[in-house]
This record gives C-alpha cells, sequence and structure tokens, in this order.
C-alpha cells in the first residue's frame, strides 16, 4: 500500500475525494427520503440576486420573444477551466429548456473549439428531450474566436444585433470578458458573469451588473433547477468549507505557538 | 436503441473519467492508461478545431445570405475571405515561414492590441460607474484599493516615488489582497471538484443524452 500511496498529498487528494464523493450521496439520498427538495427546492438555498433577476430575465425574455445569450468561454474542458466549462454547460442547458417556447431560441458563444461542440451537443439533447427536434440550428452554438480578444470581438456583435435580454457569462474568462458585459450594458440587457480566473473576477466585480464571485458561479446549477445532485453539491461544498477552514486556523495557531515548523 | 446509446456514451465517458483521476492518485498502476487516454483526448480536441472551423463558415455563411441588408454582411464576407486567404498562405509556406508570421504580426496583433486598448478605456469606466450601480462599502473598498495600488505602481508626477504608498501597495498585494485570493481560488476549487465529481457520477452529462 505505501509503494502505491508515496506521498502525503496523494492520501490527502484520496481521502478528499472520497469524503466529496461520500458527502454528495449522503445529501442526495437524504433529501430524496426526506423529500426535501420538494416543490420549491431553492428555499433552501441562500439568495443570490444575480439568479433571482436571471431567472426573472428568463421568463421575460421568454414572453417578449428575445433572446437569451449563453457565454461558455475561452477554456476547454482539458485542464482547470474545465469545472467552470461545465457548469456553463449546465446552464446552458436549463436556459434552453427555459426558453424552448420562445420565438428566439438561445445563443451560446464559446471561444474553444471543443465547447462549441459540447454547446452545440447540449441544445441538440435539450431539443430532442422535449420532442422538438426541428427547432434546434446548429448555428446557435456558435465558436466565436480563438484568442482571448478575437472571442470578445466575435461575441461583442451577437449581444449586440440578436437583441439579447439577459447574458449568462459562465466559463473561463480573461480581462476580456469587460468588453462582452459592456456590449451587454449599451444594449440595457442583464449580464449574469462568473469566472473561475481571479482577473475576469476583478473586471466583473466593477463592470457586471450582477457578478457572480468565487464559487457562487457553481452553485448556477442548483439556482437555476438542474436537480436534486445540484443542491447536495452545495451543502457537500459547504462543510468541506468549513473543514478547509478549519485546517487553515490550526495550521496558523500550530504555526504561532512554535509546534509547525 | 436511443436509451442504450445514451446509457452507453454515459458508461464510456464515466468509465475514461475515473480511470483518468484514478491515473493521477495511482500513478504507478495506472498512469500509463491515463497518459494514453489523454493523448485520444487531445487528438479528438484536434479534430474539433475541424468542426469549429466549419461552425464559423456556417454561421458567418448563414448571415451572408440573409436577405436582410447590414454592415455585419460586409464583416462576416471579410471574415470569410479572410479565412480562406489564411488557410491558403498558410498552407502553402507552411505555418512557420516568413508570410505565415507576417500575417499574423501585421493583422491580427494590432487588431487586438486596439481592442486591448478600448478594453482599459471600457474598466476605467466601469469602475468609475461602480458606484452609481452598487452603493455599497465593498465598491468603496474596492475602488480606494485600486486608487491605492495605482499610485503606488509608479513614481508620481513632480513628486516621484511615495515610499509610503509603495509599501503600502506592497502590503496590499502580499496580505489582503493574497489571502482574498487563495480565498476565492478555494471556493472555486471546491466548485470545480463538486462539478467533476457529478460528471463522475453521471448525473451532469455535457456530452449529451
Amino acid at each position: 500500500m505505501n509503494l502505491v500511496f508515496d506521498n502525503f498529498n496523494t492520501i490527502l487528494g484520496f481521502l478528499l475525494l472520497a469524503l466529496a464523493l461520500g458527502l454528495t450521496i449522503f445529501f442526495i439520498i437524504r433529501d430524496r427520503s426526506r423529500n426535501l427538495a420538494g416543490p420549491n427546492p431553492l428555499r433552501l438555498l441562500r439568495d443570490i440576486s444575480a439568479f433571482t433577476r436571471f431567472r426573472r430575465a428568463v421568463g421575460i425574455s421568454v414572453e417578449a420573444g428575445q433572446r437569451l445569450h449563453i457565454s461558455l468561454g475561452r477554456g476547454g474542458i482539458n485542464g482547470l477551466p474545465g469545472g467552470a466549462t461545465f457548469i456553463g454547460l449546465t446552464m446552458l442547458n436549463r436556459c434552453a429548456r427555459a426558453a424552448s417556447i420562445s420565438d428566439c431560441p438561445p445563443v451560446a458563444t464559446s471561444g474553444e473549439s471543443l465547447t462549441a461542440v459540447l454547446s452545440q451537443d447540449t441544445l441538440r439533447s435539450v431539443y430532442a428531450d422535449l420532442g422538438a427536434e426541428r427547432r434546434y440550428d446548429p448555428a446557435s452554438g456558435r465558436l466565436s474566436g480563438l484568442t482571448p480578444l478575437s472571442y470578445a470581438a466575435g461575441v461583442m456583435p451577437d449581444i449586440h444585433d440578436e437583441h439579447v435580454t439577459a447574458s449568462i457569462l459562465a466559463g473561463h474568462f480573461g480581462s476580456e470578458v469587460g468588453l462582452l458585459v459592456e456590449a451587454g450594458e449599451r444594449i440595457h440587457s442583464l449580464s449574469v458573469a462568473g469566472s473561475d480566473s481571479l482577473s475576469a473576477q476583478a473586471v466583473l466585480y466593477a463592470a457586471a451588473e450582477e457578478p457572480l464571485i468565487g464559487e457562487e458561479l457553481f452553485a448556477g446549477g442548483a439556482y437555476l433547477g438542474a436537480g436534486p445532485a445540484h443542491i447536495a453539491s452545495l451543502f457537500m461544498q459547504d462543510i468541506l468549507r468549513w473543514i478547509v477552514v478549519g485546517v487553515i486556523a490550526l495550521g496558523a495557531i500550530l504555526k504561532l505557538v512554535g509546534v509547525w515548523p | 436503441m436511443k436509451k442504450a446509446l445514451s446509457i452507453g456514451n454515459a458508461l464510456i465517458a464515466i468509465a475514461a473519467g475515473v480511470l483518468v483521476l484514478l491515473g493521477y492518485l495511482l500513478p504507478e498502476l495506472l498512469g500509463t492508461l491515463r497518459t494514453l487516454l489523454v493523448q485520444w483526448a487531445v487528438i479528438l480536441a484536434a479534430f474539433a478545431l475541424l468542426l469549429g472551423i466549419i461552425n464559423l463558415v456556417m454561421v458567418h455563411g448563414k448571415r451572408l445570405t440573409t436577405p436582410k441588408a447590414s454592415l455585419n454582411k460586409l464583416y462576416s464576407a471579410v471574415l470569410l475571405l479572410s479565412l480562406i486567404l489564411t488557410i491558403l498562405l498558410v498552407g502553402i509556406a507552411t505555418p512557420t515561414s516568413f508570410w505565415s508570421v507576417w500575417l499574423v504580426s501585421t493583422f491580427q496583433v494590432p487588431v487586438e492590441a486596439s481592442l486591448l486598448a478600448v478594453l482599459a478605456v471600457v474598466l476605467v469606466y466601469s469602475a468609475s460607474r461602480l458606484l452609481s450601480r452598487r452603493l455599497h462599502w465593498t465598491s468603496l473598498l474596492f475602488l480606494g484599493t485600486v486608487v491605492l495600488v495605482l499610485l503606488g505602481m509608479a513614481p508620481l508626477l513632480f513628486i516621484g516615488e511615495v515610499p509610503i504608498l509603495s509599501s503600502l501597495r506592497q502590503w496590499l498585494a502580499s496580505v489582503p489582497a493574497l489571502a482574498g485570493a487563495r480565498g476565492l481560488l478555494l471556493g472555486v476549487a471546491l466548485g470545480a471538484i463538486a462539478t467533476g465529481l457529478r460528471i463522475l457520477m453521471g448525473v451532469d452529462r455535457p456530452y449529451g443524452d
């Protein structure tokens, strides 16, 4: 066993994943057995005004026959930005379902080819699931540019010309996200935006009408009604966060008293 | 049949994900398999690039054929023409040739640099609008920190470098900003773990049903 787990970090990583998996499964089972999710699972969660406003904007866009825009950023699924890209795809799925009866189906833009293919696949599977395959348009999942600024340059006209009511920017961005938010601002559309990158979060805090800071981005699925597993994930994250806080505080105290080297 | 295909897709994705994850944790046992699977993913991603280019041509081709006259048609025409010319030039002259490098440094770099300049203006404008949008103590703290860091970054006109501002900037960057950044990154990491686990459990299926 020692041969396989050759260092402390590996064991720690393994334990963390096992704990995260165990907690997620526990909360899914608990919520199902107690029917905690019930008809309105959002009552279990704290209010995040960005999602409240976005859900309202989705309703308005459907009624007014206007378009929603979902920007998935320029991160692929390989490597660190993958988490943000996947949560963006979940949000795309929810938005496409909510706006499926609208005259203008949502449009998804991305700055990475694999993400663009996945966005098309997500839209296609939503329409197939709803029995409306004919409404699917491959051009609604777009590759807008492959470098940060060409991506921004490609998305800006889409926001402006497609008469977008609300944009959700969820994925990996850099500081170029400021240009996308500004494009939305110019046509008075709501921009809900979050990223896994720190520089983008700083820009969004200043520029976006409704920024999603830190892990708020990853709560998007739960707040847009993606299912009990997303809510269970939030409970799991809360517990892990407290464990991390405890470990950091303990480490600081041990260092302060000179026990930790 | 469709259901079976959907379950098959999910099983393949979950198995590949679990094997790659275990390959990181048990490198001696599954490291080779992990490398192989990641290499396959890289090859697939290269094909996705071709699909992405086809998508780009399709979107802009469709825009060109719409009856409505707009300036966007011209932009789309320029984009498609540039795409064809670039593919031809780079294809004939090889990607590292003088003409390929010239193409990037003459067109791509200046256009992106000008967008970067626009971005700087947009950010200043956004920061100035922050207080009117969200009048809150956190907004004041944000703007105050931005001003302090900017003042501490470079020598001031007629005054030169102000040591207290430079030290304050250094302290801001190395203590509160670093602590905040680590806190945010921990939150992002936990979120990414949760997202990854949902995919491994087959709850989220971004590869379609």
